[in-house]
C-alpha cells in the first residue's frame, strides 16, 4: 500500500513537473503517469466517502469515460454531504471553532475558506450566479474528454449538476486537506496569489467601468447589463475571492480525481495550467474561449461580466458548446460545424455592430478623424464635372494632319486679310506759278520773313485753303477745350502773341483831297516813341536858368574828360618831353 | 500722352455704351432698306422716323453701314500694320520654360523675347504701349512644364487666358538634324471648328498675332478645336508629285490650349470687365461646348 502510495505520489509529482504544453499531444507515458496519479488521489479520498462502493480506482484497461464515472460515483455523495455541512456551519458560525484541530497550514486554510463562505452567504443570488458561472467554469476546468457526456449532463440538469459540483468542491476542499497540501501546492502561497489577483481584477474592473462609461452611448444594448453589473461589481470583488477560493479547491479536486485523459489530452487543460503558471487569474482563464486564444486579450473583464450575468442557459450552452467543439478534434458533426459557423458569424456581426464604424462609412470625414495615410489605401472615386484633357494618340494626330492637307489642297486658309485702302486720296499740294504781280509790297514780304525768323510760331499756316486754315484753327481751340475737360486740373488759355510792325502814322494826312484819318490808337504810344534819359526839352523850350544849368553841366563834363585826357597825355608825353628838352 | 490715353479710353467706353442704341438704329435702317427694295410698305412703327432714317441711308457708304462694335475697334487697325509681339515669362523662369519661350519667339513672326527680371506687369504694358507693340504674350509654368499662356492685345485690347496641356517642345526631340532649322517666313493660318461667336472671337485674338502672309509660303500654323481643346500644330509642307501628294513635316512645338477667360482690358487692369470665363463647376458643363457647336 505504501509502495503504491509512494508510486502514486511520485506519479503525481512527475505529472505536475512535466512541461505543460506536452499535454497537448497524446503521449502514452504521460497517460500512464496520470492514471497512476488519479488512482492515488482516489484512494486518498476514499476514507472520506463512507458510501463509496469502490475501494480503488480501476484504471487498467478502462476507458476514460469509465474512469470518469468511477470518480463520479465517489464524488457525488461527497459533494452533497459537504454542502450540508457548509450550510450548517453558515447558520451556526460558533460551531466552526469547535471543529477538530487540523494540521497547521490546513487550519488557516480552513478558516479562510470559511470566511469566504460566510461572505458569500450574504449574497445568495450573486453566489448562485457566480456559482453557475463558476460551476460551468468548473465543469470546463474539469476538462472533459467526452463532450457528449458533458453536454448531456448539462442539458439535463445543469443547475443541479452545478450545485453538486459546488458541493463536491466544498467537500473536496475540506476533506482533501490532507491531500491538498503538497510540495506543489502551498496554501499560503495560494492565498497570497489569490489576493494579488483579486486586486488586479478590481483594477481591471474599474478600468472597464470607466471604459464602459465612455462607450455607453454606443452600447445601448448592454446598458441594462452594465447597470446591473456596476451595482454588483463592488459586491463581486468580494465574490471574486470566494470564487477564486473555490476554483483553487476545484483544481485540487481535479488533481485528485485525475479527471484528465492522457490520450488526446485536452488542449484546454494544458493551456489552463500554462496560463496559470504565467500568473493569470483563474477565473479569467476559466472563462476563456477559443476565440480568445487567438484574439484580443483585452476583453476579458467584459466577457467575464457578461458571462456572470448571463442567466440564460442558452448562452451558457452556446459558450460551452463552442468551447467544447473547438477544443475537441474531429468529433464535430456537420450540423454542429454549421452551427459553429453561424454562431461565429453572428458573433462577428454583433461585434461589428457594437464597435464604431470604420471611417469610410462615416460620411464626412476630415483628415483628423481618420488614420494617417488611410486615404491612400482606399479606392477613392470622384465625379469629375469637366471633360478630361484629350490624349494625343496617333489617330488624333493623323486626323489633324488630314484636315491640314485637305485645306492646303483647297487653298482655304484663315489668314489675316489686308484692310481695303480708303477710296479717296488726299490731293497733294501743287505749287502753281503765279504770273500776276504780287499783292504784297516788297517791304511787306521782308517784314513777314523777319517776323517768321523772330518768332517761328507765328508763321502763317502752310495750307492753301482758307477753309482748311479756319478748320485747323477751330480744331485747335476745340482740342484745347477738350483737354481742359478731360482732367480736373486747370490749364489756362494759351496766349498767342502776334507780332506785327507798327508804323507811326500821323493822325491826319493832308495830302489828299479827302483827309484820311487814322485812329490814334493804332499809333505808337509816347513811351514807345521815346523812352529813357537824355535832354528831353529842346533849346527853345528852356528857360534862362535851365540853359545856364545845361551849359554848366556840359562844361563840367568836358573838364572832367579833359583832365582824364591830360592824365593820359602826361603819361605818354613824359618821354617826348624828355626827348625835347 | 497720358491725357491722350485717358481721353481715348473714355471714348472707347462711351462707344461701347452706345453700341446698343447703334444696333437698334442699324436694325431699323435695315428694315427700311428691305422694305424699299421689295416695294413693300414701311412697317408702321418706323413711320415717324422714316424720313430721317432714309436720308441717313442715302448718305451711308460701305464703312458706315455696318454697325461697329468695340470688338471691331480693337482690331480695326490690326490689318493695316504688322503685329509686333513681346514674349515674356512669369518671374524666375526655369530653363525649360526659357527654351519654350525661345521657340515661341520663332513661331510668331516679328516677335521679341524679353527677360522678365523683376518687372511689374504694369511697367511692361506701359513700355510696350510707348514702343508701339501690338501684343504681349506671357507664358507661365509649373515645375518646368509650361502650363499657362496669356495673350494681351495692346492698345486697350482684350486679354485671353489659356491653359497649356500636353506640351511637346522642340528641345525634347533629341535628334536635332531630323528637325532642322525653323523657317521664318510668314505662315498660312488654319482655324478649324471655331463656330460659335466665342469661337470666332478667340480665333480673331489668335489670328491677329500673325501678319499678312505671302500666298505661296510653305509654312502652316494650325489651331484645331476639338471639344473646347485647341490643338496647336506647326508644319511645313511640300508638294512632290504635283496635284494630290502633299507631305507634311511637323516642326515647332505642339500643345493644347484651353481657353478659360477673356477680359476686355489689358493684363494690368485687374478690374476690367470679363467677357467670358469658364465655369467648370456647373452640372451641365460636361455637356456644353463653348468654342464649337
Amino acid at each position: 500500500m505504501a509502495d503504491s502510495k509512494d508510486a502514486g505520489e511520485e506519479a503525481l509529482r512527475r505529472l505536475i513537473a512535466t512541461f505543460q504544453p506536452s499535454f497537448l499531444a497524446p503521449n502514452p507515458a504521460l497517460s500512464e503517469t496520470s492514471r497512476a496519479a488519479s488512482r492515488h488521489l482516489f484512494s486518498a479520498l476514499r476514507p472520506f466517502c463512507p458510501k463509496s462502493p469502490l475501494d480503488q480506482l480501476l484504471i487498467d484497461g478502462f476507458d476514460a469515460e469509465q474512469i470518469w464515472q468511477q470518480i463520479d460515483l465517489q464524488s457525488q455523495p461527497l459533494l452533497s454531504s459537504l454542502r450540508r455541512q457548509v450550510k450548517h456551519f453558515a447558520k451556526n458560525p460558533e460551531e466552526i471553532s469547535k471543529l477538530k484541530v487540523v494540521p497547521l497550514g490546513k487550519k488557516v486554510e480552513k478558516e479562510q475558506r470559511e470566511d469566504w463562505v460566510e461572505e458569500s452567504d450574504g449574497f445568495d443570488e450573486e453566489l448562485e450566479d457566480d456559482e453557475e458561472g463558476e460551476g460551468k467554469g468548473g465543469e470546463e476546468g474539469m476538462d472533459i474528454e467526452d463532450e457528449d457526456e458533458e453536454q448531456g449532463r448539462e442539458s439535463d440538469n445543469e443547475e443541479e449538476s452545478e450545485g453538486e459540483d459546488e458541493e463536491e468542491k466544498g467537500e473536496d476542499g475540506e476533506a482533501g486537506d490532507g491531500g491538498i497540501e503538497d510540495k506543489f501546492l502551498k496554501i499560503d502561497e495560494l492565498a497570497k496569489y489569490l489576493e494579488k489577483e483579486e486586486e488586479n481584477f478590481e483594477k481591471a474592473e474599474e478600468d472597464t467601468r470607466g471604459k464602459k462609461g465612455a462607450d455607453d452611448e454606443e452600447n445601448t444594448e448592454d446598458d441594462d447589463d452594465d447597470d446591473e453589473e456596476e451595482e454588483e461589481e463592488e459586491e463581486e470583488s468580494d465574490e471574486v475571492s470566494v470564487l477564486l477560493g473555490m476554483l483553487s479547491l476545484d483544481l485540487a479536486a481535479k488533481m485528485q480525481q485525475g479527471t484528465w485523459k492522457m490520450q488526446g489530452m485536452d488542449l484546454f487543460y494544458g493551456v489552463f495550467l500554462t496560463l496559470e503558471h504565467c500568473g493569470w487569474d483563474e477565473q479569467f482563464i476559466l472563462l476563456l474561449r477559443y476565440e480568445d486564444f487567438f484574439g484580443d486579450k483585452g476583453k476579458y473583464s467584459k466577457k467575464m461580466k457578461a458571462q456572470l450575468h448571463q442567466e440564460s442557459e442558452g448562452s451558457d450552452e452556446e459558450d460551452d458548446d463552442m468551447k467544447f467543439k473547438k477544443q475537441n478534434k474531429g468529433t464535430a458533426s456537420t450540423h454542429q460545424k454549421q452551427l459553429e459557423k453561424i454562431h461565429s458569424k453572428i458573433e462577428e456581426m454583433e461585434k461589428a455592430n457594437l464597435e464604431p464604424k470604420t471611417w469610410t462609412m462615416q460620411g464626412e470625414v476630415t483628415a483628423a478623424k481618420r488614420p494617417k495615410n488611410s486615404a491612400l489605401e482606399v479606392d477613392l472615386d470622384f465625379e469629375h464635372n469637366v471633360r478630361p484633357a484629350p490624349v494625343i494618340t496617333e489617330e488624333v494626330t493623323a486626323s489633324i494632319e488630314d484636315m491640314i492637307k485637305k485645306r492646303i489642297t483647297e487653298g482655304n486658309f484663315n489668314d489675316v486679310q489686308k484692310a481695303p485702302k480708303l477710296p479717296s486720296k488726299v490731293p497733294r499740294e501743287v505749287k502753281e506759278l503765279d504770273d500776276n504781280k504780287s499783292k504784297k509790297g516788297l517791304a511787306e514780304i521782308y517784314e513777314q520773313e523777319y517776323v517768321e525768323k523772330e518768332d517761328p510760331t507765328s508763321a502763317p499756316l502752310s495750307f492753301r485753303d482758307e477753309q482748311k486754315q479756319q478748320a485747323s484753327v477751330l480744331f485747335k481751340k476745340l482740342g484745347l477745350k477738350l483737354d481742359a475737360l478731360a482732367h480736373f486740373s486747370f490749364a489756362p488759355k494759351p496766349v498767342i502773341e502776334d507780332m506785327s510792325v507798327q508804323i507811326n502814322v500821323p493822325a491826319l494826312a493832308m495830302e489828299e483831297i479827302a483827309p484820311v484819318a487814322v485812329s490814334d490808337a493804332a499809333m505808337l504810344a509816347p513811351e514807345e516813341v521815346f523812352e529813357g534819359k537824355g535832354d528831353i526839352k529842346e533849346e527853345t523850350e528852356l528857360t534862362k536858368e535851365e540853359r545856364k544849368r545845361r551849359r554848366a553841366n556840359k562844361k563840367r563834363r568836358f573838364k572832367a574828360a579833359a583832365v582824364k585826357r591830360m592824365g593820359k597825355k602826361v603819361q605818354e608825353g613824359a618821354l617826348p618831353n624828355q626827348m625835347n628838352g | 500722352m497720358l491725357r491722350r490715353n485717358i481721353r481715348m479710353r473714355r471714348e472707347y467706353l462711351y462707344r461701347k455704351s452706345l453700341e446698343g442704341k447703334e444696333r437698334l438704329l442699324y436694325e431699323k435702317k435695315r428694315k427700311i432698306r428691305e422694305a424699299l427694295q421689295e416695294g413693300k410698305p414701311i412697317p408702321t412703327e418706323l413711320r415717324n422716323e422714316e424720313a430721317a432714317l432714309r436720308r441717313e441711308i442715302d448718305l451711308e457708304d460701305e464703312n458706315t453701314a455696318v454697325p461697329r462694335t468695340h470688338i471691331d475697334d480693337e482690331y480695326a487697325h490690326a490689318a493695316e500694320k504688322d503685329p509686333k509681339i513681346l514674349l515674356t515669362t512669369s518671374r524666375d523662369p526655369s530653363a525649360p520654360l526659357q527654351q519654350f519661350v525661345k521657340e515661341l519667339s520663332y513661331v510668331f513672326p516679328n516677335a521679341q523675347r524679353m527677360n522678365r527680371g523683376g518687372q511689374v506687369i504694369s511697367e511692361i504694358i506701359e513700355s510696350c504701349r510707348a514702343h508701339d507693340y501690338t501684343d504681349v504674350v506671357l507664358v507661365h509654368e509649373h515645375r518646368g512644364v509650361p502650363d499657362g499662356l496669356i495673350v494681351c492685345h495692346l492698345p486697350y485690347g482684350p486679354t485671353a487666358y489659356f491653359g497649356l496641356l500636353n506640351v511637346v517642345t522642340r528641345h525634347e526631340i533629341k535628334d536635332k538634324k531630323a528637325i532642322g532649322t525653323m523657317p521664318e517666313a510668314y505662315p498660312h493660318l488654319i482655324f478649324d471648328n471655331f463656330s460659335t461667336k466665342l469661337g470666332e472671337r478667340t480665333a480673331n485674338i489668335l489670328k491677329y498675332l500673325f501678319p499678312v502672309p505671302k500666298p505661296d509660303t510653305k509654312r502652316i500654323v494650325t489651331f484645331s478645336n476639338q471639344s473646347d481643346y485647341v490643338s496647336f500644330r506647326h508644319h511645313i509642307y511640300e508638294k512632290h508629285g504635283g496635284p494630290k501628294s502633299i507631305e507634311l513635316k511637323e516642326i515647332g512645338p505642339r500643345f493644347e490650349l484651353r481657353l478659360y477667360q477673356i477680359k476686355l482690358g489689358t493684363v494690368d487692369q485687374a478690374e476690367a470687365q470679363i467677357e467670358w470665363v469658364i465655369r467648370p463647376y456647373m452640372n451641365t458643363s460636361k455637356k456644353r461646348k463653348f468654342l464649337s457647336d
